[in-house]
């Protein structure tokens, strides 16, 4: 592997070339997203002008690299820079020869990544921040909103300072990182179940408003649930969707028209209705 | 009732849509997410407080939407926009407005994210052309092109219904309050059940089987005290009416300590995983990766 004979300018990397692809990285990510390549040609708007100095202007080298990195590529927008950067490391140290390995290593991590940053960044902090934010504003407080962009700073943080981290850990930092990214999945996961259990519990303001008057006497349905325990249709009506989007050929467009419709009639039928 | 939407309002909405796009593909600063829309939108239109019902509403729906990876989903945030200028221009209930606009609009424009997304296919094969010629600012700028149909794909239906839908939609809200009283009734409820859709969605993308006692605890926590806190409040409220001397105000039960209760049990899960993983590791490293999969179903859920 480690022969010598790389046609690169032998360049390394600055402070500078850091800033600068983090810059395109946080402002540009993703603007070029088709469904061709996905993140294809974004990948390379990004290192690019690293790749230049790297294996200067016209050089047959540059023209084979920037083919290989404007390939289909996909992954999570908030992990991305990590694999940039393993591949930085790589290139510089093998040039033009890492071809190969860099395409291997850029398909290869994409799916793990997009796998742990969808879960954590995609699912979860929208899950938590969302709901803690959606449930203050509901009673008029603008303060949830602001905390999650605060929130979502820090993430940026995050974001920025990784490429460097990936730059000098190399190679051998995805396997370092398993055992802790998979107890940090578990532990995040376990907090979006109970938090959407406490959702279910507070935000879905709906309740039996229908009575029976049965000669003199009446039954409130929702007092006798009420005994049973509290917010249970909520709960039920939770487990009906998720039981519904296990049905095939079910989306989540389809699914939330089907609730519009079945509130409607229902409502309109004098069964359910919305609680204070 | 409301005063419409005046021309400026249709302008500075149709530019905050046609940010929020890109900050969702790169910045994501959460100003893309529903809830903003709604504040932004109820600042335009000088109602803040119905923009944050709305927002918070259509936010609760979207939950769990955004876990698929370069799939279109609903635009929650034009829905939001939409919903959140018409209820207050047209003085329609903000309940309904979510449900008979902002969930109609915000799937509709799943339609313009496809074709944004396809547009920028172009782009990438000028970009291939760009590489064989050697031009680097040429893939630069193509790359950069893709501005164009991201952001027209919202600012273009959001300014042509705000602008040219405000009539028909006051005719409608009028008639909807007069005649049909069950359907604007029956929206309102639906509006009160969409986030159930919300939580469904996201717990189809987690392990439920795996923790479900999380989601028994999560739930009679926060039904027991949202109850005791709710009821609490109303014996207040209705106190203070009967008495002026009695005084204090009595809050609601506060969402960030039902989640740290949560971020606690995390943190003693996350202590035991990692600890278990530091036995596994003084083993041979053969049964590392067995035991690895044992507890690995979420993976098996993002296949």
């Amino acid at each position: 592997m480690a022969t010598n004979s790389n046609k690169t300018t032998d360049y390394k990397l600055t402070k500078k070339d850091f800033k600068q692809m983090n810059i395109r990285n946080l402002f540009f990510n993703q603007v070029g997203w088709n469904y061709e390549r996905m993140q294809g040609s974004g990948y390379l708007y990004l290192i690019l002008p690293q790749l230049r100095k790297m294996y200067g202007d016209h050089t047959p080298e540059l023209k084979n690299m920037m083919k290989m990195q404007n390939q289909f590529f996909n992954t999570s927008n908030f992990f991305n820079t990590i694999i940039s950067g393993i591949d930085m490391a790589l290139e510089e140290k093998e040039g033009a020869e890492s071809l190969e390995t860099v395409a291997g290593i850029k398909a290869g991590l994409m799916g793990p990544f997009a796998a742990i940053g969808d879960s954590i960044f995609a699912a979860l902090v929208p899950a938590i921040m969302g709901a803690i934010a959606a449930n203050m504003a509901v009673q008029g407080n603008i303060m949830g909103a602001i905390l999650w962009m605060l929130v979502n700073f820090v993430i940026m943080w995050f974001r920025w300072i990784q490429l460097k981290f990936a730059y000098t850990q190399g190679v051998s930092l995805v396997n370092e990182m398993q055992g802790q990214l998979n107890a940090l999945t578990d532990a995040a996961t376990l907090l979006g179940v109970y938090v959407v259990g406490a959702l279910a519990a507070t935000m879905v303001n709906t309740k039996i408003i229908y009575v029976a008057h049965l000669g003199k006497m009446t039954v409130n349905f929702q007092d006798k649930i009420d005994m049973i325990i509290p917010k249970l249709i909520p709960a039920l009506i939770v487990g009906a969707i998720y039981w519904m989007l296990g049905k095939k050929r079910m989306t989540s467009t389809k699914a939330i028209f089907i609730v519009i419709i079945v509130a409607v009639i229902l409502s309109a039928l004098g069964i359910l209705g919305k609680a204070a | 009732m409301g005063t419409g939407i005046a021309i400026w309002q249709v302008i500075i909405l149709t530019i905050y849509s046609m940010y929020q796009i890109m900050d969702e593909l790169t910045l994501q600063t959460s100003l893309s997410q529903p809830i903003w829309a709604g504040i932004i939108a109820g600042l335009v239109m000088g109602d803040l407080k119905t923009g944050l019902v709305i927002g918070g509403s259509l936010q609760l729906t979207v939950l769990g939407v955004g876990t698929f990876g370069g799939a279109s989903k609903i635009d929650a945030n034009s829905g939001t926009v939409m919903a959140t200028a018409f209820a207050i221009g047209t003085g329609m209930n903000g309940q309904v407005a979510v449900a008979a606009l902002g969930v109609p609009v915000a799937s509709l424009m799943i339609q313009t994210d496809i074709l944004a997304r396809f547009a920028n296919t172009f782009f990438q094969h000028r970009i291939d052309k760009m590489i064989e010629e050697e031009n680097y600012k040429g893939i630069e700028r193509n790359y950069l092109y893709g501005y164009l149909p991201w952001t027209l794909s919202r600012g273009i239906p959001v300014f042509l219904a705000l602008a040219f839908g405000g009539p028909f939609v006051r005719t409608a809200v009028d008639y909807m309050n007069t005649n049909l009283a069950w359907l604007s009734n029956g929206l309102a409820t639906a509006g009160a059940l969409l986030p159930a859709v919300g939580f469904a969605i996201l717990l189809r993308y987690l392990p439920v089987k795996k923790h479900w006692p999380y989601l028994i605890l999560g739930f009679v926590i926060t039904a027991l005290l949202s109850t005791l806190y709710g009821n609490v409040s109303l014996l207040g409220t209705t106190i203070a009416g009967i008495d002026s001397k009695f005084t204090t105000a009595f809050a609601g039960l506060p969402m960030l300590g039902i989640a740290l209760i949560g971020f606690a049990l995390a943190a003693m899960q996350y202590g035991r995983t990692v600890k278990e993983q530091q036995v596994v590791a003084a083993k041979p490293a053969a049964s590392a990766t067995d035991s690895n999969e044992q507890d690995g179903e979420i993976h098996g859920d993002e296949l």
